[in-house]
């Protein structure tokens, strides 16, 4: 059987919905009646119930335009979390479905545009995106009705008070033609059937429905059909249409059971939500969304088989550098391995899942008041971030955030599980603080936190008529600076006609006024003050800076080249005043290590240079233009932050020549056969 | 000074955003937990970022207890006026009279055209809303004998089945600036909902939205004092005074007692979404301006 056999009630009220809901009823079907409005009803019962499905056995299209429809549909789907089936009666049902599909698939660009015979919908705007792709219920056993349903509903409704087995039969036997015509799988037509409460399982079996709705006024306990229940079907169905959009070189059949509830691929709803990251359009063949450490070795025994297959790792997705989406490849995506956990409190403890954001982060320690410097965005995942450094908000007073980790979980290339830290395969630990997506993927990281009170943020703008000079006296103020102090300083190309100006942002680790204030003078003094803003607040709320809820859709390549140095003199500051004349760059942007980076030892880290003070990203569109204005740059730095730069060849620069050197042999140990590879990759060491 | 009386509502202006999910419920729940006295959405189908206003609101009644619900304000044009009043009236009947009908005559007509429904003049917008204020009335009246027949220019109803009838006698608000819409709003109407963002003048122009009310109002035999006067506002918590609605929730509750006392507003819609302006707004200012509002009316 292609499906597993479903169970739902027909029900009028709250009551009835919960009493189905705690019989372990699939589903819950409202019909039409004089006294409450249909829809208002389904979503008043999606407010009191938790899991059912939700269905109406008919909603008149006649009530509403269709575009409106669809909305409708998709609010009602994302607050209930997926639960809900659509049912369409009334006219014209053959372009409602059209519309309302339209506007449901939030993947396809641009607006929708149907001028039909009976509906015409000019440019509507698509989505939202529905938690799942919402299945569409036709109904009606005269020919027509029945042609409609084979070649476009994902379920034809019938009631069998009205219809009787041998016409139900025809009735199926019609679909199952209609949809033969239209290029279909007769299977991808669900039959759902509303019966009354006496059936035994045998006559059910018999009239070949797969869903049943009963019409029992209060729903029966569904004890007589238990065995029907238990049968077990596939996880999921792809109709032939979805299939048709998988990649060659896939072998998509053998993905294990574990994953396969899951995965995502190219036809799936969820496909617009999984494809791209924050700045890169991708288009991978396969996501796997694994949920444990058991389904990550389940995840790259699927990588291993598909040798020569592109392969990102992605935590969240926010990654400049590293390849965590491609075009035609597998990706395995950790978003669902998001915990939090406090572990020890009195020694500041805690375990993070590669797939939770920094934001969530901030939000489950700040209330302790504890903190752990990342990035300077919230959105970052911290499984990319924590395999590479970490140059956050507070780097200068307390490092990176690599410097905080305490042991690692990670699932290595050939399947094992392993534990690292300072202990336990201290090579692994050690490879894994800097150049971590060479060597396995961390399925958990324990931090050790530590106390933060209220911080001074401050957002200045300056005049930038002089960019060389103010680069020079911000480089000096910040080295200058205490501790307390991190920050960034961001520019632009000129633009004609109007003051060049800069922002100036500063993280002070310190919650008294006054003190903030000091610290920050000097660094307001380095160039007349377009505009100022400090305030005195948590250290989540600076993190909290991306949004909640959404997906990334990132379109194109992006292109972006890093640099770390020591101190910004007045030669390298030259060089990026005429950079920033060229007009190749469209972003510019330093950020302060140094400081507390600094006092860990080179070699105790794959993440080796520790000596710089500054960490310099570019970002431009026209690769040949940015790699011409950055090479008057390039003499100047000492090495890079692997994390911005999208040139993946120069290895020798994100690691000085002793670390490369004992990459390469841990490389060999670890990862020989070169599984982790679209990132920096690092070659094994022939032996 | 133009005071009507009427006892004084607080509530909330929640953007109905799609995602995350949960947002707007979540505030829902916030304001009926703080004791607010409405919670409302506005409506813009033609914006995919946003939930339907109406599957929203009636989840949001499922969710809790004792606030009242309304949009704010749903768009006739792509709402049936038929469907808008069984609608209201059936989860009026499952929240036991917790809804009321806010409703506009359409904004954006870009937006609500490219959804397929027929773009009006702004004159033919307000006719169409007093046509549907009829359908609606009728659908309610459902002890009225036969069938409803509102043969419109806009909407014709022809033989429809009245009900059901809501759980209270569920009020009617309409979104409105201009003297055509207001006049509709003293023949038609229960209350007139602007936004303080949109008055040009301030709080000011609100004496000439009650001066074309209460004319026509009086022009048709209602009573003007039993039309509300609602107002959308938005403001900002600060330690010390600055402005209109900018301080400490003591300035806010003189200065919203003053437009009660000085327009007879006498709903006061808060538009946020931070849940902490929620419960100040709850806790501090609206039994502050209840207090001074009633000490000033005895």
């Amino acid at each position: 059987m292609t499906h597993r056999l479903r169970f739902g009630a027909l029900v009028t009220s709250v009551a009835g919905a919960r009493r189905a809901e705690e019989l372990g009823y699939d589903l819950v079907a409202v019909p039409d009646t004089p006294d409450t409005d249909t829809w208002t009803l389904l979503a008043w019962i999606a407010g009191h119930t938790e899991r059912i499905g939700l269905a109406a056995t008919g909603l008149d299209v006649a009530q509403r335009e269709p575009a409106v429809l669809a909305r409708a549909a998709a609010s009602l789907d994302l607050l209930s979390g997926g639960r809900l089936d659509l049912a369409l009666t009334g006219d014209h049902l053959g372009e409602v479905t059209a519309i309302v599909r339209g506007v449901l698939d939030a993947g396809v660009p641009g607006p929708l545009r149907h001028l039909g015979a009976h509906h015409r919908v000019p440019k509507a705007q698509r989505g939202p995106l529905p938690a799942h792709r919402i299945p569409i219920w036709l109904t009606g056993a005269d020919p027509d009705s029945l042609r409609l349903a084979g070649s476009t509903a994902d379920a034809w409704v019938a009631d069998l008070a009205l219809i009787d087995a041998a016409e139900l039969a025809a009735a199926y036997k019609m679909i199952d033609e209609a949809a033969a015509e239209a290029g279909r799988e007769p299977e991808e037509i669900r039959r759902i059937l509303i019966i009354g409460p006496g059936l035994g399982p045998d006559e059910l079996l018999a009239l070949g429905a797969d869903t049943f709705l009963v019409d029992a006024g209060d729903p029966p306990p569904l004890t007589p059909w238990q065995t029907l229940r238990e049968a077990p079907g596939p996880a999921v169905f792809r109709p032939a249409s979805v299939r048709a959009k998988r990649r060659p070189g896939i072998d998509y059949d053998a993905i294990p059971a574990s994953l396969a509830g899951t995965a995502v691929e190219p036809g799936d709803l969820d496909y617009a939500r999984v494809r791209s990251t924050y700045m890169r359009g991708g288009s991978p063949g396969l996501v796997l969304r694994p949920r444990t450490t058991a389904e990550v070795v389940d995840a790259l025994a699927v990588v291993r088989a598909h040798p020569g297959v592109p392969f990102g790792l992605r935590s969240a997705g926010h990654g400049v550098s590293g390849r965590s989406t491609n075009d035609g490849g597998i990706v395995i995506s950790l978003a669902a391995m998001n915990t939090v956990e406090i572990l020890d409190k009195s020694r500041r403890l805690i375990r993070v899942g590669p797939g939770a954001r920094w934001m969530d982060v901030a939000r489950a320690i700040g209330p302790h008041g504890w903190a752990l410097s990342s990035g300077d965005y919230g959105g970052v995942g911290v499984g990319g971030l924590a395999t590479a450094g970490g140059v956050g908000w507070l780097a200068r007073k307390h490092g990176l955030t690599i410097d905080h980790l305490h042991a690692v979980e990670v699932v290595l290339a050939d399947g094992t599980v392993v534990r690292a830290s300072a202990g336990e395969n201290t090579d692994l630990f050690w490879a894994v603080r800097g150049a971590g997506a060479n060597f396995g993927v961390v399925t958990s990281f324990e931090f050790e936190v530590y106390e933060v009170g209220d911080v001074g943020f401050a957002q200045l703008v300056v005049a930038a008529d002089d960019p060389a000079d103010l680069l020079v006296k911000w480089g000096r103020a910040i080295e200058a600076a205490p501790r307390d102090v991190s920050g960034q300083l961001i520019m632009g190309p000129p633009r004609p006609g109007q003051p060049a100006f800069a922002q100036l942002m500063a993280v002070v680790d310190n919650d008294d006024p006054e003190t903030i204030i000091d610290q920050l003078q000097p660094i307001a003094a380095v160039a007349p003050l377009y505009q100022q803003q400090v305030t005195l607040t948590p250290y989540t709320a600076v993190i909290s800076n991306a949004a909640d809820g959404g997906y990334h859709q990132g379109a194109g390549e992006p292109i972006s080249r890093s640099g770390l140095i020591e101190h910004l003199t007045p030669a390298f500051a030259r060089a990026v005043a005429e950079l920033l004349d060229s007009g190749a760059v469209h972003w510019f942007q330093i950020r302060t290590v140094g400081g507390a980076v600094a006092d860990v030892p080179a070699g105790e880290t794959a993440y080796a240079h520790r000596d710089a003070n500054f960490s310099v990203i570019v970002m431009g569109a026209d690769k040949q233009r940015v790699d011409a204005a950055w090479a008057g740059l390039q003499p100047h730095f000492q090495g890079l932050y692997l994390s911005f730069e999208t040139g993946l060849s120069s290895v020798e620069d994100a690691f000085p020549p002793a670390t490369l050197a004992r990459l390469r042999d841990l490389k060999h140990r670890y990862d020989p056969d070169n599984l982790f590879r679209d990132n920096f990759n690092i070659k094994a060491a022939t032996r | 000074m133009t005071d009507y009386g009427q006892d004084l509502l607080f509530g909330t202006f929640i953007t109905p955003t799609a995602q995350p999910a949960h947002q707007a419920v979540e505030l829902a729940v916030v304001a009926d937990r703080a004791g607010l006295d409405l919670a409302t959405f506005q409506d813009h189908p033609y914006l995919p970022k946003f939930h339907d206003t109406w599957t929203l609101l009636s989840y949001a009644a499922a969710r809790t207890s004792t606030i009242r619900l309304s949009g704010n304000v749903l768009s006739l044009p792509l709402r049936q006026p038929a469907v808008l009043a069984r609608s209201h009236a059936s989860l009026d009947r499952l929240t036991g009279g917790r809804i009321e009908l806010g409703l506009g005559a359409g904004a954006f007509w870009d937006g609500i055209e490219a959804m397929g429904a027929r773009r009006l003049t702004a004159g033919q917008s307000v006719d169409a809303l007093g046509e549907a204020i009829e359908v609606i009335r009728a659908v309610w009246a459902a002890g009225e004998p036969g069938p409803v027949h509102v043969p419109g220019e806009y909407y014709q109803v022809d033989g429809l089945k009245r009900g059901p009838a809501p759980a209270h006698d569920m009020s009617i608000w309409v979104g409105a600036y201009k003297p055509r819409m207001l006049r509709l709003i003293g023949r038609a109407a229960d209350g007139v909902l602007p936004s303080l963002s949109y008055l040009a003048g301030g709080p000011g122009d609100y004496a000439e939205i009650n001066r074309h009310i209460d004319g026509s109002a009086a022009e048709a035999g209602r009573d003007p004092a039993r039309i509300r006067r609602l107002l959308n506002i938005n403001g900002t918590f600060s330690q010390f005074g600055r402005s209109f609605l900018d301080g400490p929730a003591e300035q806010w509750a003189e200065d919203l007692a003053g437009l009660a006392l000085e327009h007879g507003i006498s709903a006061f819609i808060l538009a946020t979404d931070d849940p902490a302006a929620i419960e100040e707004f709850a806790a501090d200012v609206a039994p502050a301006v209840r207090e001074l509002v009633a000490a000033e009316r005895a």
